[in-house]
Parts: structure tokens; C-alpha cells; sequence
């Protein structure tokens, strides 16, 4: 453990005069140079572990390590963080290069060196030539590059975002995302990102933090939190799909009532409950395994893919398909999905 | 058709209204050119001889400049209080935060002669009636209400996470205050030091009370002349007062736009 930058551990968060925390033991660890993603519903406590991480708010337990050291009794301005706002909370009596400067000019360095370090920062995103503007005459965009600008000056020991694109339309959304990436690279500074869209989050991040109710659920990467959900909260946050609750009769074999026997991949002991989760794409039409048949009940064209919903016995799978298939089912067909034993998802065991 | 006859009765209204409103002002600025020795309307005769005799009259002078004095020393140290006022009050909890809340609202509710004659007996005992201290603290506490008022406007109105930014960026809180809130309120400042000073230099009821010779007031002086004169001098001098407001507000209004800080 020893290498990792950020550590915190058992924090607690509950703000005065509320009757449950915020945040809930949440324990992980960022090693340097890491970007991870803290994901999860409105009012899962995101942004209050941001806050007691930049020290804007006090934490009511647990503790916060940088580089194996407590950080909990330094004062914000003495943290030495960047932080971007989800309204970019630029100084707005500045100009774009003495909103740049700022951090640097608290910092007591002189202005020969804060001019060229400024000019560095407007270059690294793109906002070579803006430095003199006021903050009004930029675009949403523009300051959103100038509020990273800002933060990276000053070298941060992290990078705390704050739903930094929500305030962005699609398109540049998607350009900035590729941009943040982009930059964190580069400059390889320790970030935290929070946000509550689950694309976002898999596209951006390293490493995945997904919370509910103030206490995170799994933290892992893309891949492992998408396909080794390791709860249903999780599963069913990132991402759609079926969920099957079933009896394991046979090692790699559950009986699900109203569907029959489902194949899968896993060591659950024979006897116990076991819940299964099948992501819409993994699902192919036509015989296989693990084949059920059903009755379209619901079909939306999107495209790349089609999404139908199947009525097989008790249950209703939600497929994603490709369109390029000569015909494709239409409301009402009788079909048959399969889905390989290996794309089953165990999701835990039951109770 | 009628959309314009509309427009036309609305216009007319107010044009109305306006005249209503400014017609004493009228005919003050009317009688203050007016030759004879007496107030009355409308005047035979016109000249400047009136503005003559004030700026002639030492007791107006020296009273006019002792106002301008109280009147920028109050205004500055108005919004020095207010700006402490309101950050303890906007920014913080503490016990007995609604009681002074409330204090601040009283002069607003108080009739000013009930004001001033409890100013008057506080003062007394003090030894401070008739001074240049005891006029001050009783400007300051009849002023102070309105400097917290346009300040604690303009502190809600900074977005709280523009000084957190600057927090985590770096900046100590006195340095947040400094480069951060302090520029934002500037509006709220202006606007009340201006209030302020308005309030102060024009302010008669409660100056009545605690002052008599040594530290008179303009409009102290502009009372006790008119116990014993009606002439015009003193529609001279107001319409000079006027001009003074007008001219404050309208350099303000260019410099900064007071009717934003309002
Ligand atoms: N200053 C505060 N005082 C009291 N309760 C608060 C305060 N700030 C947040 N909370 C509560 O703490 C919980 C977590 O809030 P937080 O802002 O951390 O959520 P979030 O995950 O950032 O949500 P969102 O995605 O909507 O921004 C919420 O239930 C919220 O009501
Ligand atoms: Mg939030």
C-alpha cells in the first residue's frame, strides 16, 4: 500500500443536525497518477467526499492519507489541490490568465515566472491567445479549459472534479471528455471525477468507485465493474440487463423457476441461491445453451442495434441486437435467445 | 388603434405622476430666483441675487462644509461597519444573531424623533451633545441599517463557490476576503457608502436634537434660519442641496451603475 498517493479509510461524513451520514466507512486507495471515477445516484455522498478531501468541509470520522501522511488538519488553502466546479466558479472581476495565475500568485511566486507558467497552462488546453479576456466573453467550454487551467497550474497533488461537463451541451460534452482525459494523461496528475453518468464514468476512468446511499458498492475497473457486478445495485446502475434468481443443482447449472436451467460459469456449492445477470448484448438470437423462448413483446430500433424485450416464461429478457441481419423480429414473433454459459453474470448469492 | 391610445393614456399618466412628484421641487427651483424678500409664488421678478446671499452667509458655508465632513467620514465608516455586519450576519451562526438582526431593522421601524430623543438621552450623560462624536454615532447608527442592507445584497448574490475556489487554489481567508469578496461587493459598498452619505448630509430631525452651535449641520442651520426668515436664500440653498443629491447619484450611477449595486 505503501505506493498509493491518496488513502482514506473508514471516512465518515454526517453533517450536523442530519440523522443518518452522508458518507458511510467509505475506504480506497488511488495510487499516483491514477484517474478514477466516483459514480453513483444524486445524493449518494460524491461530492461531499470531494469536499472533505479538498478540506472545505470537516470529516466526522475516519481519515484521509496523502503520501502515507493525515491530511485532515491542514486548512484548505495550505492542501495544495485543484479542484474544478461543476459551474467552473471562475473569479469573475479577473481576466482568463489572472484566474490562471491566481493559485500561483497565493503561492508567492513571482510574476516573470507565473506569466510563463500561465501562458504554459492556457497552451495545455487550448486557450492559447484568451488570456487577457474577461470571463464573460468565453463559451462554457472555454471556461471549463479555464477553470483545469487554473488547477493545473499550481501542480495539484489532485485533481478533484466535480460533474464537470453536466453543464456542457452533447457534443462538446463528448469533446471534453476526450480532452480531460487527454490532459490527465499527459500531465499524469492524480484525479478523482465525479459523476453520475455511467458512460462518463467507463470511458474516462481508470479505476470505477460506485456508491449508493454513502457507501460505495465496488470499486475496480471499467471492465470488472461492468462485467463482475459484484451487487445488484451495481449491476443494475451500470448498464442494463436481465436478472435471473436461481438454485444451483449442479456445479455450473441453477434452476431458475419460470425459465429452466441456466448454465453459467462460477463456483457456487450446490444447494445454495445464486443470483445471474445477463447484459442485453450478450444475448444472440437462435439456439445455443442456454436457449429461451418467448414472445416479442417490445421492440425499439436504435440503429447500430435493436433492443427487444422477450417474454420466456416468467420472465422478460431484454436483448440488444445487431441490424444488420436480414430480418429482424418484429412485436408479437416467437423467438429464441442464447446466451453462452460465460456471459452469464454471477452477481452473488442470494438469500 | 386602441393598443395606441392605450400607450398614449399610460404615458400620460405617468407624465402626470412625474409632474406631481417633482412640482414642490419646481417651485422651490421657481421662487429660488424670485427678487423679493419673502416666499411666494409665482415670483415677479427674477435674478441670482438669492444664491449670491448664500454663498455670502458664513454660517451656511461653515455648516455646509462640517455636513460634507460628517457626511463622507459617516459614509466611510457606515459601510466599514456594515461590511463586518453583514459577513457575521450572512456567513455565521451565533446566539443572539436575530437579536441584532432585529437592531438593525429597528431604525427602519422607529419614527426618527422618538430616535432622536433617545439618541439625545444616551448622549447627555455621555457629554457628548453638541459635538462632532455624538452627531457621528448617531449618523452611523441612523445609517448603518441602510450599508448592511446594500452589502448583505451583494454578499447573496456572490456564488459561495467562487470563494471556495479560491480556498482550494490557495488563499487564505483573509485573502479570499480581500481578492475575492471584497471586489464582488463592491456595488453593495459604493451603494452604501453613497446611501450614507446622502442620509447623513440631509439628515435634520435627530441632528436637531443633539447639536446647537458648535457642530451644526447644514440642515440644522437651514431650520433655525427659517424660525426666523422666509426668503428666498432658503429656496437658494435647497435647490443647491438638490443639485448636490442629483450630482452624487449621477457620478455614482456613471462610474459604477448604482441602480446594479441596488
Ligand atoms: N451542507 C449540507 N448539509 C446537510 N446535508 C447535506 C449537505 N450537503 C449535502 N447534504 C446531504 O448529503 C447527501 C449527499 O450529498 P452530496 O452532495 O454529497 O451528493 P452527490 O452524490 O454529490 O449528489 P449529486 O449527484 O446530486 O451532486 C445528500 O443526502 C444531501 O442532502
Ligand atoms: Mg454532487
Amino acid at each position: 500500500m505503501a505506493d498509493h498517493h491518496l488513502e482514506i479509510d473508514n471516512l465518515v461524513k454526517t453533517y450536523p443536525g442530519a440523522l443518518k451520514p452522508s458518507v458511510d466507512r467509505v475506504s480506497l486507495s488511488l495510487p499516483r497518477g491514477e484517474m478514477l471515477a466516483l459514480l453513483g445516484p444524486s445524493g449518494c455522498g460524491k461530492t461531499t467526499i470531494l469536499r472533505m478531501i479538498a478540506g472545505l468541509i470537516p470529516v466526522t470520522a475516519g481519515e484521509i492519507r496523502l503520501d502515507g501522511r493525515g491530511i485532515s488538519a491542514i486548512p484548505v488553502h495550505k492542501r495544495n489541490m485543484g479542484m474544478v466546479f461543476q459551474a467552473y466558479a471562475l473569479f469573475p472581476h479577473m481576466t482568463v490568465a489572472e484566474n490562471i495565475g491566481f493559485g500561483l500568485e497565493m503561492r508567492g511566486v513571482g510574476k516573470a515566472e507565473r506569466t510563463e507558467r500561465v501562458l504554459k497552462a492556457l497552451d495545455l488546453v487550448k486557450l492559447s491567445g484568451y488570456g487577457e479576456r474577461r470571463v464573460s466573453q468565453l463559451s462554457g467550454g472555454q471556461q471549463q479549459r479555464a477553470a483545469i487551467a487554473r488547477s493545473l497550474v499550481i501542480e495539484p497533488a489532485l485533481l478533484l472534479f466535480d460533474e464537470p461537463l453536466s453543464n456542457l451541451d452533447a457534443k462538446l460534452r463528448d469533446e471534453m471528455r476526450d480532452e480531460i482525459r487527454d490532459i490527465q494523461n499527459r500531465t499524469g496528475v492524480t484525479s478523482i471525477f465525479v459523476t453520475h453518468d455511467q458512460d462518463e464514468a467507463l470511458s474516462m476512468a481508470d479505476r470505477l468507485a460506485v456508491m449508493s446511499e454513502g457507501r460505495l458498492e465496488q470499486i475496480g475497473t471499467p471492465r470488472q465493474i461492468f462485467d463482475r457486478p459484484r451487487t445488484d445495485f451495481v449491476a443494475s446502475f451500470i448498464g442494463a440487463g436481465s436478472f435471473l434468481t436461481g438454485t444451483v443443482v449442479a456445479p455450473g447449472r441453477a434452476d431458475v423457476p419460470g425459465l429452466g436451467i441456466l448454465h453459467f460459469t462460477g463456483d457456487v456449492p450446490a444447494g445454495g441461491k445464486a443470483r445471474f445477470l445477463v447484459r442485453p448484448h450478450r444475448f444472440v438470437l437462435g439456439e445455443g445453451v442456454n436457449a429461451f423462448s418467448g414472445v416479442v413483446e417490445h421492440v425499439v430500433y436504435r440503429g447500430q442495434i435493436l433492443t427487444i424485450a422477450v417474454r420466456a416464461g416468467d420472465h422478460r429478457l431484454q436483448a440488444d441486437l445487431p441490424t444488420h441481419a436480414a430480418t429482424l423480429p418484429a412485436k408479437g414473433d416467437r423467438v429464441t435467445l442464447s446466451v453462452a454459459p460465460d456471459d452469464v453474470t454471477l452477481v452473488g448469492e442470494a438469500a | 388603434m386602441d393598443a395606441k391610445l392605450a400607450r398614449f393614456a399610460f404615458a400620460l399618466l405617468i407624465t402626470l405622476l412625474y409632474l406631481f412628484l417633482l412640482a414642490p421641487i419646481i417651485v422651490v427651483l421657481v421662487i429660488s430666483f424670485d427678487t423679493r424678500q419673502y416666499l411666494a409664488f409665482p415670483p415677479e421678478s427674477l435674478s441670482f441675487g438669492s444664491y449670491a446671499k448664500v454663498f455670502a452667509n458664513v454660517k451656511f458655508i461653515s455648516a455646509f462644509w462640517r455636513s460634507l465632513g460628517i457626511g463622507l467620514f459617516v459614509g466611510l465608516v457606515s459601510i466599514f461597519a456594515g461590511l463586518l455586519l453583514s459577513l457575521a450576519l450572512s456567513r455565521h451562526d451565533f446566539r443572539g444573531k436575530g437579536a441584532i438582526n432585529f437592531l438593525i431593522l429597528a431604525p427602519f421601524l422607529v419614527p426618527h424623533i422618538v430616535l432622536a430623543v433617545g439618541v439625545m438621552l444616551v448622549l447627555g450623560p455621555l457629554g457628548l451633545l453638541d459635538s462632532y462624536s455624538g452627531i457621528f454615532l448617531a449618523h452611523l447608527g441612523i445609517t448603518t441599517p441602510y450599508t448592511v442592507r446594500t452589502i448583505t445584497m451583494s454578499l447573496m448574490a456572490v456564488d459561495r463557490r467562487i470563494e471556495e475556489a479560491a480556498r482550494v487554489h490557495g488563499a487564505s481567508p483573509a485573502m479570499v476576503l480581500w481578492r475575492i469578496t471584497l471586489p464582488l461587493v463592491r456595488p453593495g459598498l459604493i451603494a452604501g457608502a453613497v446611501i450614507a452619505f446622502l442620509i447623513s448630509f440631509d439628515e435634520a430631525t435627530i441632528s436637531l436634537f443633539i447639536v446647537s452651535v458648535k457642530s451644526s449641520t447644514l440642515p440644522t442651520e437651514i431650520y433655525h434660519y427659517l424660525e426666523y426668515s422666509t426668503d428666498p436664500q432658503i429656496a437658494a440653498l435647497s435647490v443647491i442641496l438638490i443639485l448636490i443629491s442629483v450630482g452624487v447619484v449621477v457620478v455614482v450611477e456613471r462610474l459604477i451603475g448604482l441602480r446594479k449595486a441596488l
